[in-house]
């Protein structure tokens, strides 16, 4: 077998699949990410998670070593990403936004193809290349040239692309990016069979349903990490749980203003007729927020603890206020 | 540089390129045409004589011909101008291909996954010239084998003795692959720029100029090249293909191809 693999042993933490240090990439006067520190263990699933153009495909290709950091330091499995790029790339598996297959080569070949480039030999090739077809439901299809399989199953031929050598890390750019519900479904699918099975996985992202389902943690980017924690941690955190409070009419003023004076309050917000009040701990504060709202003269109707959404997460960390000015006259 | 590595490369290029019916029939036309059209050429000229001007002028630089009757005299020049024609396979052919595979790839944007592989990208480079580069050699040397096989076969030891002297093998052997490189160059600087395999073709076809040049100037009879004029054509076209590999393997890097390539 030519192995492209270095079987020396890694210098880094056995615990860590991936490791950087003030990673980042300049491209002219622009930075495109800064100030990267990451540490990724075994079998963890992370989600770089950021609106489109903030530095995630880029944080990805500095850390498969696709392309050479500006400053700061990566490793996976102890190889670093600038002086053992050969190393690094034979130890990650990607699957890039678009999922680049040679459309008249057949599935099989497709595989083939890079098992070969990944020095694989005959056996190990023909051994995975079953077993990752059978899993993702493509072993029927096996002969039928790429360029005739739909979208979704694409994506799944890329991600058995990713994993054909093994890899420490595997990571997947907008996996679900361009797709419909059914075809998003089958690769969230495939993705979770994945994290079932063990694998270190870097999942980047602008989907925060997709991150919120997949990853025991997110990373935050925008032209750098701004945080990143486990979702739980970060509702916790950030005191992101909610009283969900439905009355009679439409709340008035005075009972918004009753219900700010309530003890443990931290934010109000009226959003289709429903009362949302921010607050760290709600089933503590609910009695006290009812009596308010009833001594104000307003009818409750129903009332309930919520977990704040990923998406008002997402917009309290990056600090992004969504407007919704002007929708309404154009509507 | 790993050799299992640039034929895993080499081989899927070739994969893909006999699938490719258009690249194919660009491909094989040409050569079947140009190995028969010289042969009817010389037949229909037949034993006509040359203008004596132009007979003069063809004898002071071809002295070796002078014992050839008229009608092989005329016969010889005929054949003679198509000794160029077999320069244009290892011109046009490894374009063609080089063109479809490297704008292929940034279509489908199939370069980043191999990128991604722990493959250098002159081994990538260099799967990809020689997948362009032989298929133009074989066509043109196989089609001029076939071809002097028929001049023999046809019209007897003159022509043939025309077609295998030392003009026409430094021309075949020496001139063709330094132009099949030149062409290949062109292929890859060219289609790092554009997104179109036709629009790259017409752009890297300057380099069938000067092949073109060649014919206009030996049809008139003014400039037959010998075989130390084809040695130092040879050189020098290799010596620009050289420079050009440069360009082409700066453009090839990694982080060109997936930051600038678009």
């Amino acid at each position: 077998m030519t192995s492209t693999r270095s079987d020396r042993p890694p210098d880094g933490p056995p615990d860590l699949a991936l490791e950087a240090s003030g990673l980042g990439r300049r491209f002219g006067d622009r930075w495109a990410v800064r100030g990267v520190d990451l540490a990724v263990r075994r079998g963890e699933v992370l989600g770089l998670l950021g609106p489109n153009g903030a530095g995630k495909t880029t944080t990805v290709r500095l850390l498969t070593a696709l392309i050479e950091p500006s400053e700061g330091t990566a490793s996976i499995d102890g190889f670093d990403v600038r002086d053992e790029a050969d190393d690094v790339r034979a130890r990650v598996g990607i699957l890039t936004e678009t999922p680049g297959l040679y459309d008249k080569l057949p599935a099989i070949a497709n595989l083939d193809f890079f098992g070969r480039l990944y020095g694989l030999d005959a056996a190990q090739r023909a051994e995975r290349i079953e077993r990752y077809l059978r899993l993702f439901g493509l072993w029927d299809r096996r002969d039928d040239v790429a360029g005739t399989f739909s979208k979704g199953m694409k994506q799944k031929l890329a991600i058995a692309r990713a994993l054909l050598h093994d890899p420490s890390v595997v990571f997947l750019d907008e996996p679900t990016a361009a797709l419909d519900p059914e075809a998003a479904f089958i690769v969230r699918e495939a993705i979770e069979t994945l994290r079932r099975a063990g694998r270190t996985i870097v999942l980047a992202t602008h989907n925060l349903d997709e991150a919120d389902r997949l990853c025991d943690r997110i990373a935050f980017v925008r032209g750098g990490l701004v945080r990143v924690d486990s979702p739980a941690a970060l509702r916790g955190v950030l005191g992101l749980r909610e009283l969900m409070v439905r009355l009679s009419g439409v709340a008035s003023e005075a009972q918004i203003e009753a219900v700010r004076t309530v003890d443990g309050v931290s934010a109000t917000q009226v959003t289709d007729g429903v009362l949302r009040i921010g607050t760290d701990d709600p089933e503590s504060i609910a009695p006290a927020v009812v009596r308010a709202l009833v001594v104000s003269g307003a009818d409750v109707v129903e009332l309930r603890p919520e977990r704040a959404s990923l998406e008002r997460i997402y917009f309290e960390v990056m600090g992004v206020t969504p407007s919704t000015d002007g929708i309404e006259d154009v509507v | 540089m790993r050799r299992a590595i640039v034929a895993t490369i080499l081989q899927r290029e070739w994969y893909e390129t006999v699938r490719n019916r258009l690249l194919m029939s660009t491909i094989l036309l040409p050569p079947i045409l140009l190995t028969v059209a010289p042969i009817i050429l010389a037949g229909a000229v037949g034993e006509r004589a040359l203008p004596p001007e132009l007979e003069r002028q063809i004898l002071s630089q071809k002295p070796e011909w002078a014992s050839f009757t008229p009608g092989e005299l005329a016969g010889a020049f005929a054949v003679q101008q198509f000794l160029v024609f077999f320069l244009l396979m290892p011109a046009y052919i490894p374009l063609s291909i080089a063109t479809f595979s490297i704008i292929g790839e940034k279509q489908s944007r199939s370069l980043e996954p191999v990128l991604a592989a722990p493959i250098r990208t002159s081994e990538l480079l260099a799967g990809k010239a020689i997948a362009a580069l032989v298929p133009g050699l074989l066509a043109g040397w196989a089609t001029y084998a076939i071809f002097v096989l028929l001049a023999s076969v046809v019209y007897g030891p003159a022509l043939f003795g025309v077609v295998t002297d030392l003009s026409w093998l430094a021309g075949v052997f020496l001139l063709g692959p330094a132009v099949g490189l030149s062409s290949v160059v062109a292929g890859v600087i060219v289609s790092a720029r554009v997104n179109d395999p036709r629009v790259a073709q017409q752009v890297g076809g300057v380099v069938i100029v000067p092949v073109i040049a060649l014919v206009l100037v030996q049809a008139t009879g003014t400039l037959l090249v010998g075989p130390l004029g084809y040695l130092l054509l040879s050189v020098g076209v290799l010596a620009i293909s050289l420079v050009g590999l440069r360009v082409g393997v700066r453009l090839f890097d990694r982080e060109a191809i997936l930051t600038r390539w678009r």
